[in-house]
């Protein structure tokens, strides 16, 4: 007897603590994200407030009947979802079912009890899925396929800058591209080796300065002048050096600690370029810069205000650069980094050597930045501290993790969308509201989406490990929820 | 039988010059706690040596003092590859020891779930390649002919051990056996010459066990790879062990043939008196028994057990995986 309640007390201890209540359970929490989603819709489509009175707005939306019909669109929404779901569920099952039916039986060939209106509605899905499904293998398989979507999606890239206007040009060349060329490298460090970086817009800041003095646009003289091409590998190695450098003495810390020594290292970076006047040129920057420009003598051309040609350089620079990366990500070096992040201490008893690689990952990341610095500081033409603030290097994260961490696709896709977000919103709601919206986004995409938009393969995977490893005994796993309740 | 006499004699005709792995004096204290006191451990050139003691008795901390994993405060460890030489591997960075050519497993299966069988065995072909990143991303003709190297060595080795039709599958979705024969082939990947193994047939089935035992053999008969082994079951250390060393409290109590350890009264002590396994079998037991009766529970009225709500709300189902995690 006295063993039986011994024993028994502790596991409904432990019962009651994965015991959850009833707002904890998803549902209600599904609720209470759509009536969030309501609230914030009435007031982006709503009237916005001004900087004297933003009270004006808020009574104005939240009175009318705007925010009932938001409220009710939900709520509707969720009850649909959520009671509706075991006919969806029932649904989705037979549909799954009949369209992994073995393939001895034809596509197109109705079921064996033929087809009536009740099995039509899941026979006709069904082989809609399945032809999809075989268009995306065999697409997986045959390469010609697989270039002539490439290079579709190439020329529409190229063309892209002729189809929108001179503002949105600028945009897609300040902006996106820039950024795309920094989330890039920043995936080297966080997608691929698994380290957190806040940091990393110091090492393009590194690269615009460089860029500013080999060409001669900083108060002192470079040995030799060079052109902006020529300045990229001279950046490359710079920020290969730097990187380095900063990461020998660190990259053995914990991901917290990196992560904070990163951040020290952006300021510090800021501040030498605020306040090292005779060098940096201080807080004025430097106002004149060369743009970037092609000599070879019998052919010369000249990167001038026009946006567009910037475009295609960046675009090339982008393509090289994924290229590149592509091959490094399924080659021994990418296997080593994911061997890393998933668990250091069997990869080093495997012998990766890990300070190595994640050495590695960080100048690759740094000399990628760098690049971009370069042609950040060839497009603008001027530079100062304040282009590369300790903002720039969250929001660079935000994007890449947005994105899908270790995805290429995912990373350029994400950080695109991201950026372009906010320009989009510059006309449909109050300017200095639109990275609320922004930050809105992110929150809800790491609720439900954590992977990201388009996750890779291997990080969805881990991902999917660490959630199922959570319900176990082990104590890392544990969910702090799991412990409260 | 037949080891004793093997053993007999490869003791005559490697009396002491021949050790490949030969600690003294190793100390490893966390805090107030001594987790290896003075450890000697000498370990002959081809040989299959068991490690054996009760819970807690310092084994896997051994391992991990002879991979790096630890610093042991006191005492030396010397590695005599066969290439001649001699390699102190105290205080070595891990992925040092196993360049020099000393492979382990986990106890506790440490795979990169999320990598395919294939590429975990690979990541640890390549360590031993030395192909830089800016031919990798060049795509240059030497990087393709050691990536295609590491794809066939990492298929043969996957062949040696049995896993040639699970290759492109992931790592965390075999089956326990399977995850163990994974460990061992990625650490054979790297070509070691003494090869640490920590309870490899830990959770494994009977068939599997014999699979292993096997393997084992092959291992270190064909490959002519030295085995140290921590193992809990007494059947398989008495299969394959040329010879057996005790462990208790981070000390060694015993060494010498399967058959003489087994009937030395320290090592029989050190079982009973700790009694560790006696202790989780009885748990076991107690559980399984508590288990047995919860079921039919409601229906015995002599019994008048617990308040039902302590387990009614809760159901069967929640006790029954709080058991397993005990267990
Ligand atoms: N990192 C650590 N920190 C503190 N104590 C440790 C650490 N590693 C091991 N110990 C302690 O050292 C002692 C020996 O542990 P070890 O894991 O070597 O035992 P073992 O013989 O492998 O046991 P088992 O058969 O259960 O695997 C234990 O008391 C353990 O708590
Ligand atoms: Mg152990």
């Amino acid at each position: 007897m006295t063993t039986d309640t011994s024993v028994r007390a502790p596991l409904s201890a432990a019962a009651r603590l994965r015991h959850r209540k009833w707002y904890q359970q998803p549902r209600w929490k599904r609720l209470f994200a759509m009536v969030a989603l309501a609230v914030v819709l009435t007031q982006a489509i709503g009237v916005q407030g001004v900087r004297g009175d933003i009270f004006f707005a808020l009574q104005e939306n939240f009175t009318g009947v705007r925010l009932w019909v938001c409220l009710a669109i939900a709520v509707t929404i969720w009850a649909v979802r959520e009671f509706g779901a075991d006919v969806m569920a029932r649904y989705s099952a037979a549909l799954r079912v009949e369209t992994d039916r073995p393939v001895e039986r034809p596509a197109d060939v109705p079921p064996a009890e033929g087809l009536s209106p009740r099995t039509a509605h899941v026979w006709l899905p069904a082989t809609v899925a399945r032809s999809v499904k075989l268009a995306t293998a065999r697409f997986r398989q045959n390469a010609t396929y697989r270039w002539t979507a490439l290079g579709a999606l190439l020329a529409f890239l190229v063309l892209l800058p002729l189809m929108v206007s001179t503002l949105w040009q600028q945009v897609l060349v300040d902006q996106i591209g820039m950024y795309v060329l920094v989330a890039i490298g920043l995936n080297v460090v966080i997608g691929w080796a698994g380290m957190l970086d806040l940091g990393f817009i110091a090492f393009f800041a590194i690269g615009a300065y460089s860029a500013a003095f080999w060409t001669g646009g900083l108060p002192v003289e470079p040995p030799v002048e060079l052109n902006n091409f020529l300045v990229i590998p001279v950046a490359v190695v710079t920020c290969l050096i730097a990187g380095v450098l900063l990461g020998a003495p660190t990259l053995r810390l914990r991901g917290d600690y990196l992560a904070i020594v990163t951040l020290g290292f952006h300021e510090i970076v800021y501040l030498v370029a605020r306040n090292w006047s005779d060098f940096t040129g201080g807080t004025r920057g430097a106002p004149n810069l060369d743009r970037f420009s092609i000599d070879l003598g019998f052919w010369s051309y000249q990167w001038r205000l026009d946006p567009a040609p910037y475009y295609w350089l960046q675009l090339v620079f982008i393509v090289v650069i994924v290229v590149l990366f592509l091959r490094l990500e399924h080659s021994r070096v990418g296997r080593a980094w994911t061997a890393i992040r998933e668990d250091e201490v069997a990869a080093a008893a495997t012998g990766v050597n890990t300070v190595r690689f994640k050495l590695l990952a960080f100048a690759i990341g740094a000399s990628t930045s760098g690049v971009a610095g370069v042609v950040y500081a060839g497009k603008q033409g001027f530079i100062n501290p304040e282009q590369f603030m300790v903002m720039m290097s969250v929001l660079a994260l935000s994007y890449v993790v947005f994105g899908g961490m270790g995805s290429l696709a995912g990373v350029i896709l994400g950080t695109a969308i991201l950026v372009w977000l906010p320009e989009f919103l510059r006309d449909i709601v109050a300017p200095e509201d639109r990275f609320l919206y922004l930050g809105g986004l992110l929150v809800v995409m790491m609720i439900y989406r954590p992977q990201g938009l388009l996750p890779s393969r291997r990080r969805q995977r881990e991902l999917r490990m660490a959630e199922e490893g959570s319900g176990g005994a082990d104590a890392l796993g544990a969910q702090p929820g799991g412990v409260r309740g | 039988m037949t080891t004793e006499m093997r053993d007999a004699a490869q003791a005559a005709d490697t009396a002491e010059g021949d050790l490949v792995l030969d600690t003294s004096n190793v100390t490893l204290r966390f805090g107030g706690l001594t987790s290896l006191d003075s450890v000697a451990l000498r370990m002959r050139r081809g040989e299959i040596l068991a490690v054996i003691g009760p819970n807690g008795a310092g084994k896997t901390s051994l391992f991990n003092s002879l991979t790096g994993a630890y610093v042991p405060q006191e005492g030396t460890i010397t590695y005599r590859p066969k290439a001649g030489g001699g390699h102190e591997l105290r205080g070595q960075k891990p992925h040092r020891v196993s360049r020099l050519g000393v492979a382990r497993t986990f106890q506790n299966i440490r795979l990169f779930g999320a990598l395919t069988v294939l590429e975990n065995v690979k990541i640890a072909v390549e360590t031993r390649q030395r192909t830089d990143a800016l031919s990798i991303m060049l795509g240059l003709p030497g990087a393709r002919r050691d990536e295609r190297e590491s794809d066939r060595k990492a298929h043969e080795v996957l062949a040696y051990v049995g896993l040639e039709n699970r290759i492109n599958e992931l790592a965390s979705s075999l089956s326990y056996g399977e995850q163990r024969r994974l460990e061992i082939a990625r650490a054979l990947a790297t070509a070691p010459e003494v090869l640490l193994l920590d309870e490899p047939a830990a959770g494994t089935n009977p068939t599997e066990k014999r699979d292993l035992e096997l393997l084992i053999r092959r291992i270190n008969s064909e490959l002519s790879v030295s085995v140290l082994l921590i193992e809990h079951d007494m059947r398989l250390v008495m299969a394959v062990a040329d010879r057996v060393v005790v462990l208790n409290f981070g000390k060694k109590i015993a060494e010498g043939t399967p058959a003489e350890v087994q009937r030395d009264p320290a090592v029989i002590e050190a079982y009973l008196g700790a009694s560790a396994e006696e202790d989780a079998a009885a748990v076991s037991e107690m559980v399984d028994a508590q288990a047995a009766a919860d079921l039919p529970a409601p229906r015995t009225p002599e019994d008048p057990g617990p308040a039902p709500e302590t387990t009614g709300t809760d159901g069967t189902g929640e006790t029954d995986g709080s058991k397993e995690d005990g267990s």
